[in-house]
């Protein structure tokens, strides 16, 4: 018989330590002698029951693996915790759960195959393995195995990958377990498949089936162990013919293969106008001048568009509207930080990449910061994360692409982190420490506010406690298995070796280039930008690789990536689908049409009728793009830009994480657009592009050529130009229908629209 | 499997969970296919209940109203208990409240006290995060900051599973503040919902001679004629580029200019609003004081079709003159409560809130509101040493009326000192749920919560026994 390792009514935490060590103790026997235990007989708990509890779904979140359980039976999510989900069917409620001596009428099984009323309905059938291997088990007295069963290494599924054509309408997936020795077993028919969208069901037995056409993951879960099998249905399409431009770069290369094996044309090449406008958006954050369009427009070079491209790159609001993507993750705002110190910590990110100092240099600078906040602007960091816990969490968001913030509380249900990579992570930052100089907080109750110097500094000593273990986290670095030396005594400490460790982690420039793609592209190659895990793999995972091999080899240069995804034809393209291509979101067909952001928004509007943004506290002629902070909190500070700024998703940097700018379109927007105060203003003010046109000399034609090349950044159609400028110059005052056709235009879809 | 065999492990399990809760996560599991079945049915898969309620007003006392000097008065205990005031007899046999409510005590025949409503949470943002949400907040701290992980404000659960029939009138209205406590009180807009269940929110004072919205008002020199002739060009425009074809977020767009239109042009929401149309008469007996007009307002939006007002009390915990604020009367720098209390929220109280329900009632409208009257906790039951009172979460009383709730009623009861409910416990949760479920919508109901996970809209009980 096995040690138990709970006693039946022990639910205490000295109980649940006792366990722990009991463990422990089995362990360590097992390893001096594995042969002096028995070897185990029947069905394993920690291998077989766990894993007909989760084919049947019962320790899933939404059921028995919730954090309060569900009708009052509790298991661990998934299965991470079998000493206490043992405790929870053997030996609660004095064991009324089984009946060893009845087995089938035990309760997990009445209410498993649905012959008791259960909330889940049947979760298997009693001729299934499943049903047996409970039976079974619980007729043996429901025993322990502790770690008595080599568990598996590795879980393979095979294919990986697969396309399939119409009228095929399903496949089948076969997973095979190796343990550490190379012995394999086919465990297709155990293991757990979990479709990520609901484009395609799968079965227990491993088949997928087609729900509708697309691209589809499904995850294949056994035991710990957890594989992507992705899995494109795709109409047969008769008579299909691949078409597609000479590949500008291996993107176009990669992007081509991946489409063309789904059959699926990429869009045609974008009008120079259009080109133009989406360049200066997404460099820029302001569209062309109408000067600058007509240009464009008219030069017949045949390099034009690479030379715009380098010459936009060059442009100080590239600076200005790129730092601003960064100055949102790394949350620069003027609560935490005060005044001065978001100002210097922002015009750092700028310098950085107005001088385009490489990114692996800036991010060591950032993450390795020490001194002060106003002196030494990258200390700015680890003032606006205050713990070791947000440090971690921060850190490997934006520099490594991992979000952890699961393994907090339970072992992360779709990563490979537990609670204790999470907590030793931590570890990293336990000793990082900052000197509050002064405080002259504005607000007593706010302890979020800091105004003063502050030092940032390694103190002596410090540590992050695991709660797991009740003990403090030996730093670790994340997915590392040696822990980090703390030993400062001479040379870097931990701080330093975070910054260097960081910056040469091969997930390192992937992250990088995928948020460089998705700022161009709508949408990252991994999405959620700073989602990479096994289970959420990348719609192109060569193409990946290859961009981050680039970014590496040629010195981590922010521009040298931009240039090769500008200059492909995926960039180029239109935002109109092909037919063979309408419902295609992952395979870059084609552009992704998506709203201007907040600051995009306004500071287009603003150069489209030639005037600047007056808001309180800005600098006379700033653009939203160039303000250093995020969007203020306190009502009473805000002003209508503000306001606007807010409305249409500026966030206010409390978290490092792009998914705080919010992309939705929502009502008030439209309130904004249609007679909201920042609009109208610009349209009325007295010194705006309309003046110009207002006199009745002026040729009208001319006024609407002029609106559209500013506003739209192309010329007016002929059904357009008629009906604005018959307006014009029926006009006894031609003030308000310019003001009319300059709102017509501000509203438009393609305004507002990046497409 | 028999709910009473297992409650006591249940409650076990559910505490000890609790106490290891932390950051803003929780334990809740998540489930890849669930997730997808939870978002494309949500609502659609809501188990039907029929509804009681209408609407509901939720007038959100901010700072944390005494029990003792309010509904739940102890003239028995010691002297540093009980406190200054007296109890009055009110037109309930046995319904005593504070003397200085005096016009409360004569609507009491139309409310449902509950005694015994208690949790844990001792700061102002984590409590009134707990009370405008329904859930307990990861941490009792000043540091709890709003966050796309915290829960929604009950309203817009109500937006997203159960809105306003009108699409030209909000699901949703708050005003007349957004409450804080050095930094913004979670739990007032959609958060993970997204941002078009968010309130209709509005921080104009509606006790202000020119009182008048922005949002729903036009610039200068636009008329509603203009407006639509302007709307025409645009769409000439927006014809020229086929977005609208195939592009989906330009059709999102235009779906919210149409609302916007919609609402500009609503006459009804429009009139809802002018609350200078409202007879002289009506008006001052609301008082003539933001929170008065605000509660006035309210039973204009029931009236226009709105399904969630929410009415702040103050912006600010106050606690420290007669001027502003709100309940938060510790007795700091040198202030004390009573006078306080005395000279501005009891007043208040006993002004706004029985006209308020009388109102209703007369207008027969008060079967199909809730209203319910909450602060975020109580206030210790020791009178301290600025003879005042500090913040108590172990036990206080909420106030609830009409929209299918028992009349002259009262639920639960505390400890002769008003410090512990001894009978029918009941937490925010379970005030929540029944809110929910008084307005048809199930509170198991899950949706998907911030990182996919599956999340009911309230983890609280049903209290049926407050049910009419």
């Amino acid at each position: 018989m096995l040690p138990r390792i709970a006693s039946a009514r022990s639910r205490s935490r000295t109980g649940a330590i006792r366990a722990a060590v009991a463990c422990l103790l089995v362990v360590a026997a097992m390893r001096v002698n594995p042969l002096s235990a028995a070897a185990p007989t029947g069905v394993s708990f920690r291998q077989e029951i766990r894993q007909v509890l989760a084919r049947g779904g019962c320790n899933a979140g939404p059921c028995h693996g919730n954090a309060n359980g569900k009708g009052g039976f509790k298991l661990s999510l998934r299965g991470e915790d079998p000493a206490s989900d043992l405790r929870a069917i053997a030996r609660e409620l004095g064991g009324r759960r089984i009946n060893p001596f009845e087995p089938s009428d035990s309760l997990v099984l009445l209410k498993a195959t649905a012959a008791l009323a259960h909330e889940g309905g049947q979760r298997f059938s009693t001729n299934s393995w499943e049903y047996r291997s409970l039976h079974d088990w619980i007729a043996a007295g429901a025993p322990d195995d502790g770690a008595l069963r080599p568990s598996p290494v590795r879980l393979e599924v095979s294919p990986s990958e697969t396309v399939l054509f119409s009228p095929t309408n399903e496949t089948r997936v076969r997973a095979t377990i190796v343990f550490a020795d190379g012995s394999r077993r086919d465990v297709t028919d155990r293991a757990v498949y979990d479709p990520v969208s609901t484009s395609v069901k799968t079965s227990p037995d491993g088949r997928i089936e087609r729900m509708q056409d697309g691209e589809s993951v499904v995850i294949v879960r056994y035991l710990d162990l957890q594989e992507p099998v992705r899995v494109a249905f795709v109409p047969a399409q008769p008579g299909f013919v691949w078409r597609a431009p000479k590949p500008a770069n291996f993107i176009d290369a990669q992007l081509q293969r991946k489409l063309r094996s789904r059959r699926q044309l990429p869009s045609g090449p974008i009008f120079d106008e259009v080109f133009l406008r989406r360049l200066h958006l997404d460099l820029l954050g302001i569209p062309p001048s109408a000067e600058e369009a007509r240009a464009f427009v008219a030069d017949k070079h045949r390099n034009k568009r690479t030379r715009a491209i380098d010459a936009a790159l060059e442009r100080p609001e590239f600076a200005d509207f790129w730092a601003l993507k960064w100055s949102d993750l790394l949350r620069v705002e003027e609560r935490t930080l005060d005044r001065k110190g978001m100002t210097v910590f922002h015009r750092w990110i700028r310098d950085g990449i107005a001088t385009n100092r490489p990114l692996n240099v800036m991010a060591r600078e950032i993450v390795s910061a020490r001194g002060s906040t106003y002196s030494h602007p990258p200390a700015n960091f680890h003032r606006a994360n205050r713990t070791p816990v947000d440090r971690a969490l921060a850190i490997s968001q934006v520099f490594l692409g991992t979000r952890l913030n699961c393994a907090q509380c339970h072992n992360h249900p779709f990563d490979r982190w537990s609670q204790d990579d999470y907590h030793d992570w931590a570890a990293v930052f336990g000793r990082i420490q900052t000197k509050v100089l002064r405080n002259d907080r504005r607000d007593d109750n706010d302890s979020h506010e800091f105004s003063g110097e502050q030092i940032v500094y390694v103190a002596a000593r410090g540590s992050v406690a695991n709660p797991r273990t009740g003990k403090p986290a030996v730093p670790r670095f994340l997915g590392e298995t040696a822990p980090v030396s703390t030993d400062a005594s001479e040379g870097p400490d931990e701080l330093d070796g975070v910054g260097k460790w960081l910056t040469s982690h091969p997930q390192f420039g992937r992250v990088q280039v995928n948020r460089i793609w998705f700022h161009l592209f709508g949408r990252g190659l991994v999405d959620p930008i700073d989602d990479f895990r096994a289970t959420n793999p990348a719609s192109h995972p060569e193409l990946l690789e290859a961009l981050a091999a680039d970014f590496v080899k040629h010195g981590h240069d922010l521009r040298r990536t931009l240039r090769l995804l500008l200059q492909s034809n995926a960039y180029q393209q239109s935002s109109e689908p092909h037919a063979t291509a309408a419902d295609d979101e992952v395979n870059v067909s084609h552009n992704i049409v998506r709203r201007l952001t907040a600051e995009q928004l306004l500071d287009s509007q603003a150069r489209a009728l030639g005037a600047v943004t007056q808001a309180k506290g800005w600098p006379a002629g700033t653009r939203a793009a160039q303000v250093a902070g995020g969007a203020p909190q306190k009502e009473g500070r805000k002003s209508p830009a503000d306001r606007f700024l807010e409305t249409f998703g500026k966030p206010p940097r409390l978290l490092t994480c792009e998914c705080e700018r919010s992309d939705a379109t929502t009502l008030s927007q439209a309130l904004q657009l249609l007679s909201g105060p920042v609009v109208n203003e610009l349209i009325t003010r007295k010194d705006n592009r309309l003046a110009r046109w207002s006199a009745p000399d002026q040729p009208a034609a001319a006024a609407v050529e002029d609106l559209y090349w500013s506003i739209l950044t192309r010329a007016p159609s002929a059904a357009e130009r008629q009906r604005f400028v018959g307006l014009l110059e029926a006009a006894p005052d031609r003030r308000p229908v310019l003001e009319d056709i300059a709102w017509a235009l501000l509203n438009s879809k393609e305004f507002v629209l990046r497409h | 499997m028999p709910s009473s065999n297992t409650s006591n492990w249940v409650r076990h399990v559910i505490s000890r969970r609790a106490a290891l809760r932390v950051g803003g996560l929780g334990l809740l599991g998540l489930n890849l296919p669930a997730i997808l079945r939870s978002e494309d049915n949500a609502g659609a898969a809501m188990r039907r209940i029929a509804p009681k309620a209408r609407s509901v007003i939720f007038l959100f006392q901010w700072g944390g109203p005494s029990q003792l000097e309010t509904f739940d008065m102890k003239p028995d205990a010691p002297e540093g208990i009980r406190g200054l005031h007296r109890p009055m007899a009110s037109n309930v046999p046995g319904l005593l409240v504070n003397e200085r409510l005096p016009r409360m005590a004569k609507v009491m025949d139309k409310v449902c006290l509950v005694r015994s409503v208690h949790h844990t949470m001792k700061n102002h943002n984590s409590a009134a995060y707990y009370a405008l949400s329904g859930h307990a907040p990861p941490l009792d701290d000043i540091r709890l900051k709003d966050s796309q992980e915290l829960f929604p404000a009950y309203g817009s659960f109500v937006d997203r599973l159960a809105p306003s029939i009108d699409p030209a009138i909000p699901s949703f209205v708050a005003f007349p503040h957004v409450i804080s406590d050095g930094s913004v009180t979670p739990a007032q807009h959609a958060s993970f919902l997204g941002k078009q269940h968010d309130p209709f929110l509005i921080k104009q004072d509606p006790n202000a001679a020119n009182f008048a919205l922005p949002e729903l008002s036009l610039p200068a020199g636009i008329d509603p004629a203009r407006l639509s002739a302007r709307r025409e060009m645009m769409a000439l425009v927006d014809q020229q580029s086929h977005l609208l074809d195939h592009a989906a977020a330009a059709r999102g767009l235009d779906a919210h200019y149409g609302k916007a239109m919609a609402l500009l042009n609503s006459e009804k929401l429009r009139n809802a609003f002018q609350i200078a149309n409202e007879p002289e008469a009506i008006r001052n007996r609301y008082g003539r004081t933001t929170y008065g007009q605000s509660c006035l307002l309210a039973r204009r939006m029931v009236e226009a079709g709105v399904k969630y007002t929410t009415v702040y009390f103050d912006q600010s915990i106050g606690g420290q003159n007669t001027e502003n604020g709100g309940w938060d009367t510790h007795g700091f720098n040198n202030t004390r409560m009573f006078p306080i209390i005395e000279g501005r929220h009891l007043p208040l109280l006993d002004q706004t809130l029985p006209t308020l329900l009388t109102d209703l009632d007369e207008r027969g409208l008060l079967d199909s509101t809730l209203v319910l009257w909450m602060g975020e906790f109580g206030r210790t039951p020791k009178i301290n040493g600025n003879i005042s009172r500090d913040h108590w979460p172990d036990c206080y009383t909420v106030l609830m009326a009409g929209g299918g709730v028992k009349r002259g009623f009262a639920f639960g009861a505390s400890d002769k000192h008003a410090a512990y409910p001894v009978e029918n416990m009941v937490r925010p949760d379970d005030i929540a749920a029944t809110v929910y479920h008084l307005l048809g919508i199930d509170p198991a109901t899950e949706v998907r919560g911030q990182g996919n996970r599956p999340v009911a809209i309230s983890g609280g009980r049903v209290i049926h026994e407050i049910i009419a």
